[in-house]
């Protein structure tokens, strides 16, 4: 488990209800119905909960008959919290986490289910916003402006300043016969 | 009677505000933030409609009928963007964004059935 893993599991785990959910699912594998009435609170919350737990690794889920089941991922908990202090950290490999971190950050506070929802005002966020869009461009392939407007407008209204700031960042490069994705 | 509602409305938002403060407070003292932080929402939805309450009755000058109207419109405006954001979570089956939703919108609808029960109630 990486040091990000753990601080985010840590993180979930640091709530009554959560921990009331897990031991639940410790017994027996379970419902969103049946664990909010056992733990006396609301259908929606217990979705809630879950959805955090299951972004944190803790819980997973199937489908049985009409109900979608919860369960403990028991592997989680098998590991001892002295194993997780003895990992070893690279430093280079805690600065590409904190960076990953830093970046999908951004992504989450400017994208809304894959929608720009604001082009950002600060530099290096607004490459990082342009460096996402770009995946959507294939590697040698000539795009003409058209597409390229069409291909950007699935993100934000505004193509003409994302896709001028795309060649700015060189993400983009451009000559009469079209526009590009630039390798890194 | 509008003189009778207002004040009647007011502490009903005020004491809805005060539960909700109360709730999340002993709900934090259980280690149960995030359901702290829902109280703390609908303590917001009612704080929101309190301040349009009190706005619809500045700008109504005694007109009950205008202070409704102005409350109503506002209870069916301010949510419809939570309406979309729900929807949009629930096609994206973003649970937690659908959750946060759903609690303003169960609060919107509380309080404008107190709304009703007490400005035409009182009629």
């Amino acid at each position: 488990m990486t040091e990000a893993e753990a601080i985010r599991l840590f993180k979930c785990l640091s709530d009554k209800s959560r921990l009331q959910i897990l031991k639940s699912l410790a017994i027996e594998d379970m419902y969103v119905e049946r664990l909010a009435e056992r733990l006396g609170i609301t259908a929606p919350t217990v979705s809630f909960h879950l959805k955090k737990l299951a972004d944190a690794g803790a819980v997973s889920s199937y489908k049985s008959q009409y109900y979608m089941m919860y369960s403990l991922k028991k592997d989680i908990f098998e590991t001892s919290i002295l194993e997780i202090l003895q990992e070893e950290s690279d430093e280079a490999e805690v600065q590409e986490q904190r960076d990953a971190e830093y970046r999908q950050k951004v992504v989450d506070a400017f994208f809304e289910y894959g929608k720009l929802k604001a082009i950002p005002t600060q530099r290096k966020k607004e490459r990082i916003v342009l460096e996402v869009i770009a995946q959507a461009f294939e590697y040698d392939r000539i795009y003409t402006e058209r597409e390229v407007n069409i291909i950007i407008a699935d993100f934000h209204d505004d193509f003409c300043t994302i896709r001028r700031d795309m060649v700015g960042e060189q993400l983009l490069d451009r000559d009469a016969r079209g526009y590009w994705r630039i390798k890194p | 009677m509008i003189e009778q509602k207002v004040p009647k409305l007011n502490r009903y938002f005020e004491e809805q505000i005060a539960m909700c403060n109360q709730r999340s407070k002993k709900l934090l003292d259980d280690e149960r933030t995030d359901e702290a932080a829902f109280e703390k929402v609908k303590a917001n939805v009612y704080d929101i409609f309190r301040t349009i309450l009190s706005v619809a009755v500045k700008t109504s000058k005694g007109d009950p009928d205008a202070v409704r109207r102005f409350f109503v419109q506002k209870t069916e405006q301010i949510p419809s963007s939570w309406v979309t954001a729900y929807d949009k979570a629930k096609q994206h089956n973003d649970t937690v964004k659908m959750c946060l939703e759903q609690i303003k919108l169960d609060t919107i609808g509380e309080i404008k059935e107190n709304f009703a029960k007490t400005w035409e109630g009182a009629e």
